[in-house]
């Protein structure tokens, strides 16, 4: 293919330098501007370092809720190449699940029991959303993707728009427009004082858990027979079949630990934002796509570290910059083109591009 | 072959058991009152019907079908459990017709059963005054009362005769025979030859063909004749149904006008039934209500950001989300321009420039290049930062833009008055006469701007064809294709996508601005994710690329609902699964362009618009990933000779 690579190098050199240009032209200027906004406006505000210290710790905890989305992404992505659009919506239904799972134990009054039952309860919430969502994630990947995995790359995209949207307004009909309300149990409602600092103790718990499932998540894919397999299929599907390994079968698995990711993901949402209703995965769907590109798509460890860049850079961007909160969302998309404009591959290289070449 | 038969009967029936259940917890049975449960049993036998004729033509060992709703390719010749074509119309053997009804019956028992119990679960839990959960207490009684067919009052006193749950078992398990005995006859030998045969050779005949051709391209003159007749005073042939009839059948012509031009050769009879047409539709804002003719407004300002949209991702491949930031753009730049007194920084401005801010600066025509400049300008701004991405970025990204203008609309206060809106803004005129006097009060206010929209859909249409022909529109096509061959090909990638984005959004800023005038008055709820998505699914529904099946799905998706009035919530989960289910079974659309049908069939293009990999990358992966589909492909195939 040397040959028509370099023609094509050769007769498009007025176009991609003109492009290139425009592009650097266009990322400088935001560059710029952001940070002569940072420097005279949010500095100058002179809040104290126990302020951008807990922001900070918002952000992670923010940051741990994505990472957990984002891992689907990647992994679907690594997996069929396409963007599972409808991975917000999966996220979404489990903290609906989740909700009617914490209204279940409320009336039998396990919340206000002894802390070893609230744990129970409590874990056994977490895992009720999480199979919603598996139960969700597999019927799409039936339904919506399988059929169209020959088929060119923009109609899985369009069915994937199609069966989010079909999920949002399905839980709208089912469950009305009304968010429904998370109830914390006592035990976790506090929180702990460090110096200035102020910990909620939901926003800890909802850090260490998310690390942790990621850390097992890592652990399936790199240490068993299990993980080898979707390696494997990522890496070629054609020779893996080849080899034994049940193409169909890793790829349900994959939606599989994918969904029950951001099934924990819904419930752990639906406690930190109090209230889930029918659209509350699409936008955290989106920071979650943004922080997996982030960290460069198909990359493992890059969604996760993309995710707590993401989500540091959301909870302390809008004082930084001394704009008003509301526009966090346009903080994340504008990262997400300035990544795309400077390094489409992500921060950490996209595993997916490696692969190719 | 047996086990295909004998297996999967079970499954069938919890399958539409789960499909029910779905449609009763969305609150279809409640809908539909007394007649809930027949319709659900004809449903359920639509679906059994489909299944078994497939599990038959199994059978029959027609696994040459190739592509069919999934797409798998067929079995290759030489390979065991090839049968050649001719064997495909074989008598069906009696014992495989037996055990299919022996399928459908169980199936049918399978689901009636199911619903029985369930529904009995949740009447005796009501009846007892059990909450089954606190949320769906709202919703549970009523549809539970439809399917069992009893009054909700029954149900909550359990007075409920427990033959009704037998009934309910009757009528799926009468869906499943019926279905069974549907499948198992049209594959009857006796049945094919002589029914069957005499009626397509009859319908094969020249005669038949003629007057079939005739009466296509009479049908929306005479739909037009009558939906006139029916605005004459006094008329009135369907009661109090009419208005909503009458848009109906308005829907339809229109429509059919379509399929009438198809049908008519192509030369002069193409042009004459084109022109008289063209002269029919221009009557109807004249004869219309000023209902029927806000909703068919309504439908061209759609079909006007279908076919700019169309541009973009038709033409050029780009799928772009954010394309109601445009309509937005152009809506708003409208807006401040008729009504500068609503907008707090631009009356300060005005006044400070000593210009009174109470009257319109410019009117809708002078307003219009404005407006579309803004656009566009708007357009080229959003294009060159996503200049490089590869499809599904670009689809994401432009949904992050389109959500970006939003929020500024919403929080912008000072320019856009926020949520409050900008209100009062004027309609079109004509050489500054309102539409009333020169048309002698024929033409209502909203059947003027369904007059505008129509005569700017035709222009927009007119410039995307001439486009879509042109050496621009060869040069998109080419970058859709291959953006690196194109480039090879002296495509110069910049300039040729930064016009797609121009000129689609210069489109989306004239729909903007009709709509705005349609509105009187935009607020920035108006302006969210679903006008996009309307927009793409209109196309996609329709055809993409081709703007005859554009006009086709704006009718369709917006027109439409607009006659099925009370179905409303149900609209945006109904258009959902249609996105999904059309791209599953005809992914280029319901009047396809030429161009996208030989594209979508063939399987081994892949409309990806690579970024700025190299080339051999790409390559390399178009390969592999080719072996890979061939590789599933085969053991799908292997899987379906062993059963599901």
């Amino acid at each position: 293919m040397a040959p028509s690579r370099l023609t094509a190098q050769a007769a498009g050199v007025n176009g991609k330098t003109a492009l290139r240009f425009l592009l650097r032209a266009f990322g400088a200027a935001i560059l710029i501007l952001v940070i002569w906004r940072v420097t005279t406006v949010g500095l100058a505000e002179g809040y104290p370092a126990s302020f951008w210290i807990s922001q900070a710790l918002n952000g992670l905890v923010l940051g741990g809720v994505y990472a957990l989305v984002a891992l689907g992404y990647t992994l679907v992505y690594g997996i069929l190449f396409m963007i599972n659009f409808a991975h917000g919506e999966v996220m979404m239904i489990g903290g609906i699940a989740g909700f009617f799972a914490l209204q279940f134990s409320q009336a039998r009054g396990w919340m206000e029991g002894p802390w070893p039952v609230v744990v129970a309860a409590l874990l056994l919430i977490m895992l009720f959303g999480m199979a919603a969502s598996v139960l969700i994630g597999v019927a799409l990947e039936r339904l919506a993707y399988r059929p169209l995995r020959q088929a060119p790359r923009l109609v899985p995209l369009i069915s994937a728009i199609g069966a989010s949207l079909f999920l949002q307004y399905s839980v709208l009909l089912i469950f009305g427009v009304s968010p429904h309300s998370y109830r914390k149990p006592a035990l976790i409602s506090g929180g702990m004082r460090m110096g200035d600092v102020f910990i909620p103790y939901t926003g800890a718990i909802i850090f260490f858990t998310s690390i942790l499932l990621m850390l097992a998540l890592y652990f399936i894919i790199q240490r068993t027979k299990l993980g080898r397999a979707m390696r494997a299929v990522a890496e070629d599907r054609a020779t893996a079949s080849l080899m034994g390994v049940d193409v169909n079968a890793v790829i349900v698995i994959t939606f599989m630990l994918g969904s029950a990711l951001a099934g924990a993901a819904g419930v752990m949402l639906g406690f930190h934002n109090t209230v889930v209703k029918f659209n509350s995965g699409f936008v955290p769907g989106l920071k979650a796509f943004t922080a997996a590109v982030l960290g460069g798509i198909g990359n493992i460890p890059g969604a996760m570290f993309g995710a707590l860049i993401l989500g540091l850079i959301e909870a302390i961007g809008p004082s930084a910059l001394g704009i008003p909160t509301e526009y966090k969302d346009v903080i994340a998309f504008s990262l997400l083109v300035l990544i795309l404009i400077f390094r489409p591959s992500g921060l950490f290289g996209e595993v997916l591009s490696e692969k190719k070449a | 072959m047996l086990p295909i038969l004998a297996n999967g009967a079970f499954r069938n029936g919890l399958i539409v058991f789960a499909f029910l259940g779905y449609l009763i917890l969305i609150g279809i049975p409640g809908r539909l009152g007394g007649s809930a449960l027949p319709i659900l049993a004809l449903v359920a036998a639509l679906f059994f019907w489909v299944r078994l004729r497939r599990d038959l033509s199994d059978i029959e060992g027609s696994f040459l079908r190739t592509g069919g709703a999934t797409g798998k390719p067929g079995w290759r010749i030489g390979e065991p459990g090839h049968t050649s074509p001719q064997e495909a119309g074989t008598p069906l053997p009696g014992r495989e017709g037996t055990l299919a009804i022996r399928k459908g019956l169980l199936a049918g028992i399978t689901t009636g059963l199911l619903i029985a119990v369930v529904s009995f679960a949740f009447a005796s839990a009501i009846g007892s005054g059990t909450s089954i959960q606190p949320v769906l207490d709202k919703v549970v009684p009523v549809n539970v009362a439809a399917l069992i067919g009893v009054s909700p009052g029954q149900i909550s006193n359990d007075e409920v005769p427990p033959l009704r749950y037998l009934l309910q078992v009757l009528f799926f398990t009468a869906a499943g025979l019926i279905a069974a005995l549907a499948a198992v006859a049209a594959r009857v030998h006796g049945l094919q030859t002589t029914a069957v045969a005499r009626l397509s050779t009859y319908l094969d005949s020249q005669l038949f063909r003629k007057a079939a051709r005739f009466a296509g391209i009479l049908l929306p003159f005479l739909l037009l004749a009558f939906i006139a007749w029916l605005g004459i005073p006094g008329v009135t042939a369907f009661g109090s149904n009419e208005g909503t009839v009458r848009l109906l059948l308005t829907l339809i012509a229109t429509g059919s006008g379509l399929f009438a031009l198809r049908l008519a050769h192509p030369g002069r009879e193409q042009k004459t039934v084109a022109l008289l047409l063209a002269l029919g539709v221009l009557t109807l804002p004249f004869i219309l209500d000023q209902f029927q003719n806000s909703v068919m407004g309504l439908v061209f300002i759609f079909v006007m950001m279908g076919l700019g949209l169309n541009i973009v991702v038709g033409y050029a491949g780009l799928l772009d989300l954010g394309y109601v930031a445009f309509f937005a753009i152009g809506a708003y730049t409208y807006a401040f321009l008729s009504a500068p007194f609503s907008s707090p920084y631009i009356s300060d401005l005005l006044t400070f420039l000593g210009i009174s801010p109470a009257n319109p600066l410019l009117g809708y025509w002078t307003a219009l290049p404005v407006a579309m400049l803004t656009a566009a300008i708007g357009g080229i701004l959003l294009g060159i930062p996503v200049l490089r991405l590869r499809g599904d970025y670009l689809a994401i990204v432009t949904l992050g833009f389109g959500e970006i203008i939003r929020l500024f609309m919403l929080n912008l206060g000072e320019l856009t008055n926020g949520p409050r809106g900008i209100l009062e803004i004027s309609q079109p005129g004509l050489f500054g006469l309102a539409p009333q006097s020169f048309s002698s009060g024929l033409l209502s206010s909203q059947g003027w701007i369904f007059l505008v929209a129509l005569v700017s859909s035709a222009v927009v249409a007119f410039v995307a064809i001439r486009l879509n022909d042109s050496r621009l529109g060869r040069a998109w096509f080419a970058m859709q294709e291959d953006e690196d061959v194109a480039e090879a090909t002296g495509v110069h990638l910049v300039r040729t996508k930064l016009l797609a984005f121009a000129i689609g959004a210069t489109f989306a800023g004239m729909a903007g601005q009709l709509y705005a005038s349609r509105q009187i008055n935009i607020f920035p709820e108006n302006f969210s994710l679903f006008v996009s998505i309307d927009a793409l699914a209109l196309i996609i529904v329709g055809g993409i690329g081709s703007p005859a099946g554009i006009v086709l799905g704006a009718l369709a998706l917006k027109g439409l609902p607009e006659v099925l009035r009370g179905v409303d919530e149900y609209r945006i989960v109904a258009f959902a699964a249609l996105l999904v289910i059309m791209m599953i079974v005809r992914p280029a659309g319901i009047l396809p362009s030429a161009r996208r049908r030989i594209q979508v069939s063939s399987t081994e293009d892949q409309i990806s618009t690579p970024g700025e990999e190299d080339l051999d990358e790409e390559e390399l992966d178009e390969v592999t990933g080719r072996r890979a589909q061939a590789a599933s492909a085969n053991r799908e195939a292997a899987r379906g000779q062993e059963g599901p």
